[in-house]
């Protein structure tokens, strides 16, 4: 049994309006209103996940850095977190810890990517997330709170601070929160915990180095490999330099999948193919970092080097037709980790 | 009479084993004069060439003895301990771009 105590420095206000104007001057918020971390609601996090003060939850590859439970905590109650949603934290933290997954030099560059938190299996639906309509927008604490708590890790914990650390030339909003869920009731496929090899009932989170997500409207063609291959078009725009491509496809559109039987590998290997272009044409788009250094210009590229590049989840509301591509950052590669919850 | 006020108490969520003061700098020679000056690209756009000018620029001011270049080719990773072993091998100081 770990007995060890919180043991965080403590700070004194005269009420909670004193406590938010000091943590957002010494900017320790994302520019938002923090919830006071109080060690009552951060002791409430960690007896929720059986995690001691100082378990060390996760080190980051580069800098060493040690991310310990009651410092994740204290960021996740700042995010506004439900001691329920502090799992899921704690296996996205982890993840992002996983060389892969490249944490340091996706905190500094100029790219301007974020942390995707995509949870997989039935956890999200027992803490409410959302996995429907508006399911990558605001309205749902779950949503909100899980990808702001990352935020707040890497700002409060890693030093990734905006406009020093983190320069990000143009960021994006889902640097506040990008979190969501696969929405397992309108898919055919078993979830993507159990195609991670996680098991049927097992719960995960994926993590991302993520850019803006990308959208593209499907008129009324209810053929995949018509509707794909305006995916596939919008996809090419996303460049050749990409690690991994996230594709979430709307209740509407994977009705249409289902009904053509189509499977993931099949989706997966028919968007890889379809943007596969000549070397010469990605240069001839200026999309090429070092086109001297190109032997063969015929030769194929595409957007990802293979197909398992390619995530393909559904989700969003039972109305409209949409395929929403994420790509992310050339120099990471997700990483899942399953959700421990006692 | 005189109402209490209620104190409120909060933690700190910054990684406090690490300060500003925290980070050291390497230890330099006294001067450049007759030093072998590394020069590490990360292979950005013209890192080559910037590197190249800043070693112009310091051969201007110390009568240093010639450089040595390195391109790690992935910006985006360290570059690899043996070929930085290899690196400090040759030279006496090195000056690593970093960043864009």
């Amino acid at each position: 049994m770990n007995t060890s105590k919180i043991s965080a420095r403590r700070h004194q206000f005269v009420g909670w309006e004193e406590a938010e104007e000091y943590y957002i001057e010494q900017g320790l918020t994302d520019g938002l209103p923090i919830v006071p971390p109080t060690e009552a609601r951060v002791q409430a996090m960690l007896d929720y996940a059986g995690l001691g003060p100082d378990q060390v939850i996760g080190v980051e590859s580069i800098r060493k850095k040690s991310f310990s439970a009651e410092k994740v905590a204290i960021n996740a109650v700042m995010a506004g977190c439900k001691p329920e949603y502090f799992p899921v934290v704690v296996a996205a933290v982890a993840a992002c810890c996983e060389r892969a997954y490249n944490f340091h030099a996706s905190s500094t560059s100029t790219n301007g990517i974020t942390t995707l938190v995509l949870v997989s299996g039935p956890y999200a639906n027992e803490i409410g997330m959302n996995s429907g309509t508006v399911m990558m927008g605001n309205g749902n604490r779950a949503n909100a709170t899980i990808g702001r708590a990352v935020n707040l890790v890497k700002t409060n914990l890693y030093g990734s601070v905006p406009q020093e650390m983190d320069q990000s030339t143009l960021g994006h909003p889902g640097k506040y929160s990008f979190c969501f869920a696969e929405n397992l009731e309108v898919s055919p496929w078993p979830s993507l915990a159990a195609e991670k090899g996680c098991g049927r009932d097992a719960s995960t989170v994926t993590v991302f180095a993520a850019n803006a997500p990308l959208q593209v409207s499907i008129y009324g063609d209810k053929k995949p490999e018509n509707f794909l291959t305006a995916a596939a078009h919008a996809m090419i725009g996303l460049g050749p330099s990409i690690s991994e491509v996230l594709v979430v496809i709307s209740p509407e559109v994977m009705a249409y999948v289902a009904e053509a039987g189509w499977t993931r590998r099949q989706i997966q290997t028919f968007l890889y193919e379809k943007t596969l272009r000549p070397a010469r044409e990605w240069i001839a788009w200026h999309r090429v970092d070092h086109p001297a250094a190109i032997e063969d210009p015929e030769r194929l590229a595409g957007c990802v080097a293979e197909p398992d590049r390619i995530t393909v989840i559904p989700g969003g509301g039972a109305a409209g037709a949409f395929i929403s591509l994420i790509a992310s950052w050339g120099s990471s590669r997700s990483v899942t980790k399953e959700i421990e919850t006692r | 009479m005189v109402a209490r006020r209620k104190i409120l108490v909060t933690l700190d969520p910054r990684d406090e084993a690490e300060s500003p003061s925290s980070a050291v700098l390497a230890p330099r020679p006294a001067t450049l004069d007759g030093k072998v000056i590394g020069l590490l690209s990360n292979n950005k756009p013209r890192s080559e060439e910037l590197l190249r000018l800043m070693a112009d620029l310091i051969g201007e001011r110390y009568s240093i003895k010639g450089t040595v270049e390195y391109n790690k080719e992935r910006h985006q990773w360290p570059a690899g301990q043996a070929a930085l072993k290899d690196l400090a091998s040759k030279c006496d100081v090195a000056i690593h771009a970093t960043a864009e």
